[in-house]
């Protein structure tokens, strides 16, 4: 059994050419080799963070749903946080193998739907805001993004290429 | 009995585990690779636990289990997820039905002894199970009845009359209180493919509320347990009055079918909806209690409720804006139906934006009002229920995502002379 709980040092054991499908679940990350394609699906406010290191062959995705731990009263599961999902999926992603100087990141979600708060920013938007910040902290540069409007994502991640292909209901699909 | 949201979140956690741990255990044996995609815990009609499990034919294990807690549970498989499993562990042992039915036995029997262990060790307590059995059978008749007698049944508040009469007197006790039981249920999901099957955990009250009581330790969070049970009742009333407001509108007519309160991590929030597109309305309400409102068609239950409130026929099965119009509408309608119901009941006025339209993947519907609702709580209480009708194929979902403290505030306000109470009537309780 593969067990993609992101604590784990596991590997792609596939040696053929179907990839192997690693689905990420709202407030978790997963780190995948080269084989992999990692998705998410229903983004909303959410937001995806596909970080990769292609020399290396090491991928990561995390689902964060809120922007920052630090603002909150809660220390349980990283993955919940933009800030905090992105220290852990940076520190799982070095532990495989990437090169912090070689990563690179692609994010989309973070959308405005449904958006109720009046005053300030909504979450979508700060999330996308944390990330990018949390992101140049490591000096990771954001090479392409697809955020904010007003519709849900899904999104994968082509581990070997680095290319995140987000598809949203009633639009055509999109390669970042 | 009350119940504390913090024991609430605990024995939410320990489900979940427990089916995480019967989940690796599967793994290990056959190689497959599955992941517990939700964990919740649900108050719900007696009659309506395994809803969920309606038109299927399934397969499962089953035990009985006593001490701390008692009760039953069950490992439900659909067919094709009994197939997998057992050709899993034999090549081909899906052909010959005596291996299939023991290769169920052997992981069910794996799976849930992790299970009920998982619970003993967390209780410190003993936990026996009975041997495993096998079940099979058609929707809900996979699941044992749940315990009868007043063992088993939430404490309720006599003679609720504001919807005790209208549920067709079917699955009503004849001393009126309510009947609803707690349900605990992992859904699990085999990676990469569309399969899924359930642990299903149906604790007898008694016990339950013993352990729950235990547990408990800040008395000041605690819900008396008839509350919640009101609270669900109420739902019921307000999805009645949204219907009632339906067959108005389009003459079809609209029966409210399941209703449920659920709590679960504010993460698994979303995963009440399905990945597939819908359509429909949200609305924030505010006052005691706040929160969200969502009204979501399928998209095929869409076109054809839009139809049916159309003047004239239109060619196309495709979703038009003429048809989002006309869900907006309705939308609006159901809202006010259901939210009038919670007023009335609570007498307070509860007021709501006005809706916007929302077509997109379910998910991301409900992701961000999820996030809303997380900034200020880890877990939170959903409330659910489900319209159908026979006429026409259409269905359509209630989901209420309260604010945990003003629900509990209108809670607070369920006014019941004393918590202990059960012979009460709704003029009593609501005054």
């Amino acid at each position: 059994m593969k067990v993609y709980d992101g604590s784990t040092t596991e590997t792609a054991s596939a040696t053929g050419t179907e990839p192997e499908r690693v689905k990420v679940g709202i407030a978790e990350y997963q780190v995948a080799s080269a084989n992999a394609i990692l998705t998410t699906s229903g983004l909303g406010s959410c937001l995806g963070v596909g970080i990769y290191d292609t020399t290396a062959g090491v991928a990561g995705l995390v689902h964060a749903m809120l922007p920052s731990q630090a603002e909150m009263d809660e220390t349980g599961n990283d993955a919940k946080f933009a800030d905090s999902g992105i220290r852990r999926l940076v520190a799982d992603l070095e532990r495989e193998g990437a090169d912090r100087t070689r990563l690179q990141a692609k994010i989309a979600g973070g959308s405005d739907m449904l958006d109720f708060s009046e005053s300030g920013p909504g979450i979508g938007a700060r999330n996308a805001e944390v990330g990018r910040r949390t992101l140049s902290e490591f000096d990771i540069p954001v090479v392409a993004e697809d955020v904010g409007g007003e519709r849900g994502r899904s999104i994968r991640l082509e581990a070997n290429t680095g290319d995140l292909v987000v598809k949203s209901a009633n639009r055509d699909e999109r390669r970042l | 009995m009350k119940v504390d949201i913090q024991s609430l979140g605990t024995f939410n956690r320990l489900a979940h585990e427990g089916a995480e741990q019967a989940t690796q255990s599967m793994c290990q044996m056959t190689g497959l690779d599955a992941v517990v995609d939700v964990t919740k815990i649900s108050l719900v009609d007696r009659a309506d636990v395994g809803e969920q499990l309606t038109g299927g034919e399934y397969v499962g294990v089953r035990f009985d289990f006593a001490g701390e807690l008692a009760g039953e549970t069950v490992l439900v498989f659909d067919k094709d997820g009994s197939e997998t499993i057992a050709n899993a562990l034999v090549p081909g042992g899906a052909a010959d039905e005596a291996m299939a039915r023991s290769s169920v036995e052997e992981v069910g029997n794996i799976m849930m002894s992790g299970f009920i262990d998982g619970w003993a060790d967390f209780l410190e307590a003993t936990i026996d199970h009975s041997p495993p059995q096998y079940v099979e059978g058609g929707g809900r008749d996979i699941l044992p009845e749940v315990p009868g007698g007043d063992e088993a049944t939430v404490e309720g508040p006599e003679a609720f009359e504001g919807t005790g009469g209208r549920r067709n007197g079917e699955d009503r006790p004849a001393d009126g209180s309510l009947d609803q039981v707690f349900v605990f249920k992992s859904e699990i999901e085999w990676v990469g493919e569309s399969v899924s099957f359930y642990i299903y955990m149906l604790p007898e009250y008694g016990p339950l509320s013993e352990v729950m009581e235990s547990q408990a330790d800040a008395a000041d969070d605690a819900i008396p347990v008839d509350k919640l049970g009101v609270f669900n009742e109420m739902t019921y009333d307000g999805t009645q009055r949204a219907a009632d407001n339906v067959e108005m509108m389009t003459g079809i007519e609209t029966e409210a079918e399941v209703t449920q309160l659920s709590f679960a991590p504010i993460e698994d929030v979303p995963k009440q909806v399905g990945t597939d597109t819908y359509v429909g309305t949200v609305v924030e309400f505010t006052g005691v209690p706040s929160g969200y409102l969502m009204v979501l068609f399928d998209e095929a239950s869409a076109v054809h409720i839009a139809e049916a409130m159309m003047p004239i026929e239109l060619d196309s099965d495709e979703l038009t804006e003429q048809h989002k119009q006309a869900i907006e509408e309705l939308g609006n309608i159901m809202t006010s139906g259901f939210v009038d119901g919670w007023a009335n009941v609570l007498q307070t006025s509860v007021d709501h934006t006005p809706p916007r339209l929302v077509h997109d993947m379910g998910r991301a519907i409900v992701d961000p009002l999820a996030a809303q609702v997380g900034q200020h709580q880890e877990h939170a209480f959903i409330i659910d229920s489900e319209m159908r009708t026979e006429d026409i194929a259409f269905g359509a979902e209630i989901q209420v995502l309260p604010n945990e403290r003003e629900l509990r505030e209108a809670l607070d306000e369920l006014h019941v002379e004393r918590a202990d109470q059960t012979e009460a009537n709704v003029e009593q309780i609501f005054e």
